[in-house]
């Protein structure tokens, strides 16, 4: 196993962790897709409100790339199709017949020497019939990989440095043999595949001793695919390098090993305002309400995804095709009298100026900014938490600027959009938001 | 507390689009975000925010500077009623320096303030509060009993000048107060240089009385013959090193007690708000310096070139300089690394200018802005280097 060692990053300390012990069972009435948090696909529906649909059948395909095919993770009838503005495409939800699901068969069940004989071609155009061929993505825009190319490698990731996401102790527990069936169809795709976890789960990494390659050490985002890469390449090449999410890993060689589209999940819920933080076993597409169980606060938002890198979801809504992470936050109420004179042990701060910076223990959070938009103070906070080395406040300046070999220069397509930047930023500007949004211009322009 | 929070409410509408003093929004909210915190929603990527905001940070660097404006009043008052031969006890001592100083530092937050909404209001943002922090240095600066007007104009240059003609804080290049404080050097050196500026006199005297010594510890080493030793000359004075150290003698309202720099320092860099970077550098480059001038000091040379560098520390405003005017971050380096070679030129430049440049006695204000101008130079030089660093992903 190869070391990993990221020296910037920040864990925040977040109160609201899933109870290790609590893990339950879910099998809810309806499941969705949503096209709208799948990175720069343009759907072409395939179904209508009413149509009848097993698992496995096609709902929608990608106008930029037909063959990309998006499927079905239940079996019933199309309940509703919800459109948001502009007529973007942001839910079809399918209404389960939960005692007797169809289920479509999407080719024949292989076993490991079955793949590892497969033609490479078929093999992609079995992921890719198969649905589950979104799953692979390619940095640095982090949109679906391209199955006409070959990539560099291929990062596999058992991370979950981020608040409150599924450790793969939890899901590779009785799946180890999955897995491998996993590796083995990724090796077909690619010459080199890393599988990268924790090293601060020692007992993980050594029990599984044999999958993982590179143990990574240092503080979130250091177990991001993205951050792996920058500290792994060697030259611009490698760049272009496809990931893949562990849980991921093991949705794709379940459409190998069974033939079926795979449809199982494990969600972590969690933040302070659910009143259980637990681990709940349910399907691809579960909606939120029934994942969050029971609210204990007043105004909660729902982050599908995670804290810091999350979207906010629709309470009435389901989870997307990539998220494993549910957090309710209480959204911000009445703010303390003279906050500012306060020495503030329950404040969160990545910096020294609160008493809570003595001690690093998870305390509540809300969603409110906390202060006002202020230009640039130049404090440095964004550039010593960065894990890729950017220098957020300078790269900020030459996007606005439209310097696009500066800022390209500066490195802002190693931006792994962990959102730390602005988190820590005290001038509350949107220093993660802006990147993004300068990364995915430039891809446009690119195509 | 819920009286307030009711008063706040009923006054927000006035202040708001529509009402009648909307033009002041941006004064209401910088007195309301005081007293309640500011509410407003993340919209994602994060979700969460550091409790940190610029209020909190600015704030805390005028605590650090309160010793120094108390310890300022008590200076003051002490020198004034010394040199006029009257009781120094303590009470008519910091009752004499509240009329020194006090004046100054509540005309310097008025205009300055005024300034600032004035700019604000134009402009349509919310108030910056790095205008309370170069509005806390400015009076620091100067020498007690300046001219009420003067210390107007000069906060007015500092600020318009300085920062707002720039967009405002954050954008500007130069130290605002430091601004302020050279343009009233230059403008008005009659009232600001010299030995009789630093101590006013009370009651009805015109001189001071023969034992007090109002010629500041930089003067009199900048004036001994050849041949002299300065510090046995400055200790003569009266000027030893525990007392240039302490920071009871003549000199600017809050810049002559190193001890107290020293735990402002402290303060800051253990908060994390100043650089202990740039204030190194600072120090070092003081030390470097006035080491180097020891070696090359002959018998026939200028006496001050054979200081104890660490007197150049203690004497005049260079520990206040480097602890509080170097770590200005926006006019400040703002690259990492280069903040050493920006604090070490700070110390050099004022050791050089001490030294070699009679004209001025202290040189610390105008190292800085000097090497003001240099930062986005050195910015530059650090970006490029760490660009060609990195392998490209394009």
């Amino acid at each position: 196993m190869i070391s990993v060692r990221t020296a910037k990053g920040y864990d925040l300390p977040i109160k609201g962790a899933p109870l290790e012990t609590s893990q339950t069972i879910a099998s809810p009435a309806t499941v969705a897709v949503l096209p709208e948090h799948i990175p720069f696909v343009r759907p072409r529906l395939a179904v209508a409100e009413g149509d009848r649909v097993a698992v496995g059948d096609l709902l929608f395909t990608d106008k930029t790339n037909l063959r990309f095919r998006f499927l079905s993770p239940g079996g019933g009838r199309i309940d509703a199709i919800h459109y948001g503005p502009r007529r973007v495409l942001r839910e079809i939800v399918i209404r389960r017949d939960v005692e007797n699901e169809p289920v479509t068969s999407l080719g024949r069940p292989l076993d490991g020497e079955a793949i590892d004989r497969y033609p490479r071609a078929e093999l992609v155009a079995h992921l890719l019939a198969g649905g589950v061929w979104p799953l692979l993505r390619a940095l640095p825009y982090r949109g679906i990989a391209d199955p006409e190319q070959v990539p560099p490698a291929i990062f596999v990731s058992l991370d979950h440095r981020e608040p409150f996401q599924v450790p793969p102790a939890r899901y590779l527990e009785n799946n180890r043999a999955l897995f491998e069936l996993g590796l083995r169809a990724l090796k077909r795709l690619s010459p080199t595949v890393h599988v990268h976890a924790d090293a601060a789960d020692r007992a993980f990494c050594e029990a599984h001793q044999g999958l993982i390659t590179h143990t990574v050490q240092g503080r979130y985002p250091a177990d991001d695919p993205g951050v792996v890469l920058f500290h792994v390449r060697r030259s611009p090449e490698e760049n272009t390098a496809w990931f893949i999410d562990g849980q991921d890993v093991l949705l794709m060689a379940h459409l190998l090993q069974s033939g079926a589209y795979p449809t199982a999940r494990l969600f972590a819920v969690a933040g302070t305002g659910a009143a259980e933080p637990r681990y709940v076993a349910s399907r691809l597409g579960a909606p939120i309400k029934d994942l969050a169980g029971e609210i204990g606060c007043r105004d909660p938002r729902y982050l599908v995804g995670g804290v810091l890198r999350g979207y906010t979801g629709d309470p009435e809504g389901h989870m997307g095709l990539y998220e494993t992470a549910l957090a309710v936050l209480p959204e911000p109420g009445d703010v303390d009298f003279l906050t500012l004179f306060r020495p503030g042990p329950n404040k969160p701060t990545y910096s020294r100026t609160f008493l809570s910076a003595l001690r690093r223990a998870p305390l509540p959070m809300t969603t409110n900014v906390n202060g006002g938009r202020r230009a640039c103070i130049a404090c440095g906070y964004c550039a010593d938490v960065c894990p890729v080395d950017i220098w957020p406040q300078m790269t900020l300046k030459s996007i606005l600027a439209e310097e696009v070999e500066e800022y390209l220069a500066q490195g802002l397509l190693d931006c792994v959009e962990c959102g730390l930047c602005t988190y820590v930023c005290p001038s509350k500007i949107e220093l993660a938001a802006t990147l993004q949004a300068a990364k995915h211009a430039y891809r446009k322009e690119q195509a | 507390m819920k009286a307030i929070r009711t008063l706040f409410h009923h006054l927000r509408p006035r202040f708001e689009e529509g009402g009648p003093y909307h033009k002041l929004y941006a004064f209401y909210e910088s007195i309301e975000t005081v007293f309640f915190g500011p509410v407003e929603r993340s919209e994602g990527l994060p979700h969460v925010r550091d409790s940190l905001d610029v209020k909190r940070f600015m704030a805390l660097v005028i605590v650090a500077l309160i010793p120094h404006l108390c310890f300022g009043i008590y200076n003051s008052g002490f020198q004034s009623r010394l040199a006029s031969g009257l009781s120094t006890d303590l009470l008519p001592v910091i009752w004499s320096g509240i009329w020194l100083v006090l004046p100054m530092v509540i005309v310097t937050y008025v205009v300055g303030f005024a300034w600032e909404i004035l700019f604000a209001v134009v402009r349509k943002h919310e108030i910056s509060e790095g205008l309370f922090v170069s509005c806390m240095l400015f009076p620091l600066t100067l020498p007690p009993g300046t001219p009420l007007w003067q210390v107007a104009l000069g906060i007015s240059f500092g600020i318009v000048i300085g920062k707002e003609v720039f967009g405002g804080t954050g954008r500007n290049f130069l130290n605002p107060a430091l601004t302020g404080r050279a343009f009233l050097y230059f403008a008005y050196p009659v009232s600001l240089s010299g030995d009789q500026v630093w101590t006013v006199l009370s009651g009805a005297r015109t001189t001071v009385v023969d034992t007090f010594t109002a010629a500041t510890p930089l003067s009199v080493s900048a004036s001994i013959p050849a041949g002299q030793g300065v510090e046995e000359t400055l200790h003569s004075m009266g000027y030893g090193a525990l007392k240039l150290f302490g920071g009871l003698y003549p000199g600017s309202v809050g810049g002559t007690s190193a001890l107290l720099c020293i735990l402002g320092g402290l303060f800051l860099i253990l908060l994390g708000i100043a650089s202990y970077r740039i204030i190194l550098g600072g120090v070092l480059g003081v030390l470097c310096t006035g080491a180097l001038l020891n070696l090359i000091a002959g018998p026939d040379s200028a006496p001050f070139l054979s200081l104890n560098p660490f007197y150049h520390l203690i004497m005049g405003g260079s520990a206040f300089g480097i602890v509080y005017m170097t770590t200005d971050p926006v006019s400040a380096t703002h690259m990492k690394h280069v903040k050493w070679i920006y604090g070490f030129m700070c110390g050099m430049l004022t050791v050089l200018i001490r030294v070699f440049n009679p004209a001025f006695p202290e040189g610390v204000g105008l190292a800085i802005l000097f090497m003001n101008l240099f930062n986005p130079l050195l910015d530059h030089i650090e970006v490029q280097l760490r660009m060609r660093r990195r392998i490209p992903n394009v």
